[in-house]
């Protein structure tokens, strides 16, 4: 059963919005979406899964305390947050400067990188770090992306060389390089998923290293825990439990299960200090 | 693909249902608490006194002004505060919510209630005035007189826009979705989310929906067949 919030009318036992609820009774209560695979979905028998939901657990375990989910629908999940109804978010949420606004967050602890794609004997796959992508690319090639992302302003950017062709839909971008009218895409690679799964993208595979903010800033932060920003200690907390897994590779591993590959995002600098001493 | 609504714990298909459950609980709950504030309103409209016409005037012109799920929104966010405001006033300080269940019966019942609000009033004025005052001249107290000249009369001129109003709450409750309970609305988008086939999971929501109406329009044919026995059909 999806967990929803009390079971009757019923006194909840956490203090309210801000301070310390999580450290007071043992409980962090985490919302999350439950319908956006592999971050946080819905097994056929009703139960949370996914990366988060591991990840949660994982985190509740270090942090000595009990996990417990709440599902909530996507539009009203800053507002109850902040309202009380859990004290953290974990539902593949992105961070950017409108929602910090609002609430903190903690370091992006996961990112579906950027991956360039191209044609199988394509001269481009034998490329492998990001300088030989780029200057490569750079002398005139034929790359694609859809307009005004964030590839887009990254090859724009990065790649002034090169042959940019935009696209409206992905789909488009991914008609042009299946009949070979452009021979390089640049785009997220869960947007590849599709073309890569279908018939004709059997021929097409990634090649170089997949980009994401740690490599250009460009790529954006990352997915991190939601929490309020009063709550400076649980995000503290969050934090150095998180750049725990990042170091010991826990957190590596987990998105290797779930994404098929690293998808992790290491403790920044300063925080690892934090950890060391 | 219909391997996806399954029963067990391999498919959708006993989720869906359970959720097609929810959304009936929620429904008759909201309808009959909307039914016991809409005959309430509908009392208070007809009042003599200024304060209650005018409290029901208030209640009818909100409810039905604004949309249903704003209504929903602002009881989800609004009642814990609420809640919390009434239980500091007698002392006590922890906090404390509302599941989503009781939000979800409390916002459509009193959406619904506004409706049955109008309805009832309008079935009852039409019961002429001497009637009444016949029945209270042979010795007749209120609660009789409501029973045995008002609501049968008034019944069978209600029951058309009651079965509208009913039909109404069974769609409002989709709206609660968005507090996450698990109704058969939430539970199609869950599905469609986490097996990436939208198509399948809401067509399956519009079959069961179109399901509850047509069944309870057939009871609500019935009743209004009941309760129009004493009337020649012109």
């Amino acid at each position: 059963m999806i967990r929803s919030i009390g079971v009757s009318a019923a006194v909840a036992l956490a203090l309210a919005a801000g301070g310390a609820a999580a450290q007071t009774d043992g409980v962090l209560r985490i919302g999350t979406e439950g319908a956006y695979p592999p971050w946080n979905f819905t097994s056929p028998s009703g139960e949370l899964i996914g990366f988060e939901i591991d990840l949660g657990n994982a985190l509740c375990e270090r942090l000595d305390v009990r996990c417990e989910w709440v599902a909530q629908d996507w539009d009203g999940m800053i507002p109850a947050l902040l309202q009380g109804r859990y004290d953290a978010i974990m539902a593949g949420m992105s961070i950017n400067d409108e929602r910090r606004q609002r609430i903190a967050f903690t370091h992006g602890y996961a990112t579906t990188p950027a991956h360039f794609v191209a044609h199988v004997d394509s001269p481009y796959r034998e490329l492998e770090t990001v300088e030989e992508v780029i200057a490569a690319l750079d002398e005139g090639a034929p790359v694609s992306a859809q307009v005004a992302t964030i590839h887009h302003a990254f090859l724009e950017q990065h790649v002034p060389g090169a042959d940019l062709r935009t696209y409206e839909t992905q789909e488009r971008l991914n008609l042009d390089l299946a009949a070979g009218r452009v021979e390089v895409g640049l785009a997220d690679s869960s947007g590849w998923d599709d073309f890569l799964g279908s018939e004709e993208g059997q021929s097409f595979g990634n090649f170089g290293p997949g980009l994401t903010g740690a490599d250009f800033a460009i790529f954006g932060e990352g997915v991190g825990i939601g929490v309020r920003p009063d709550d400076t200690e649980l995000l503290a907390r969050l934090n150095a439990a998180l750049c725990e897994m990042a170091e010991d590779g826990s957190l590596a591993a987990l998105t290797e299960e779930w994404f098929g590959f690293d998808a992790s995002m290491p403790c920044p600098t300063m925080d690892r200090a934090a950890v060391a001493e | 693909m219909l391997e996806l609504l399954a029963f067990g714990p391999d498919g959708w298909g006993d989720e869906m249902l359970r959720g097609a459950a929810m959304t009936v609980a929620v429904a008759v709950l909201a309808y009959a608490f909307g039914l016991v504030l809409g005959t309430a309103a509908a009392a208070a409209k007809l009042s003599s006194l200024a304060p209650l016409r005018a409290l029901a005037e208030g209640y009818t012109v909100v409810f039905r002004g604004v949309p249903e799920l704003l209504v929903i929104y602002l009881f989800f966010f609004g009642s814990t505060g609420a809640v919390m405001w009434v239980a500091r006033q007698f002392g006590y300080v922890g906090y404390i919510e509302l599941n989503n269940f009781t939000i979800g019966v409390l916002a459509v019942g009193i959406i619904s209630g506004a409706y049955s609000t109008e309805v009832i009033r309008g079935a009852i004025q039409t019961i002429p005035r001497g009637q009444l005052e016949a029945a209270y001249a042979v010795g007749m107290g209120g609660p009789l007189v409501f029973r045995r000249i008002v609501l049968p009369q008034m019944l069978r001129l209600a029951l058309p826009g009651l079965g509208n109003v009913w039909q109404l709450t069974l769609k409002d409750t989709a709206l609660i979705s968005v507090t996450a309970l698990a109704e058969l609305m939430r539970m199609a988008s869950v599905a469609a989310g986490s097996t990436r086939e939208p198509f399948i999971f809401y067509i399956t929501a519009a079959v069961l929906y179109l399901l509850m109406t047509t069944v309870s329009q057939a009871g609500f044919a019935w009743a209004e067949r009941h309760y129009s026995r004493g009337v020649r059909r012109a």
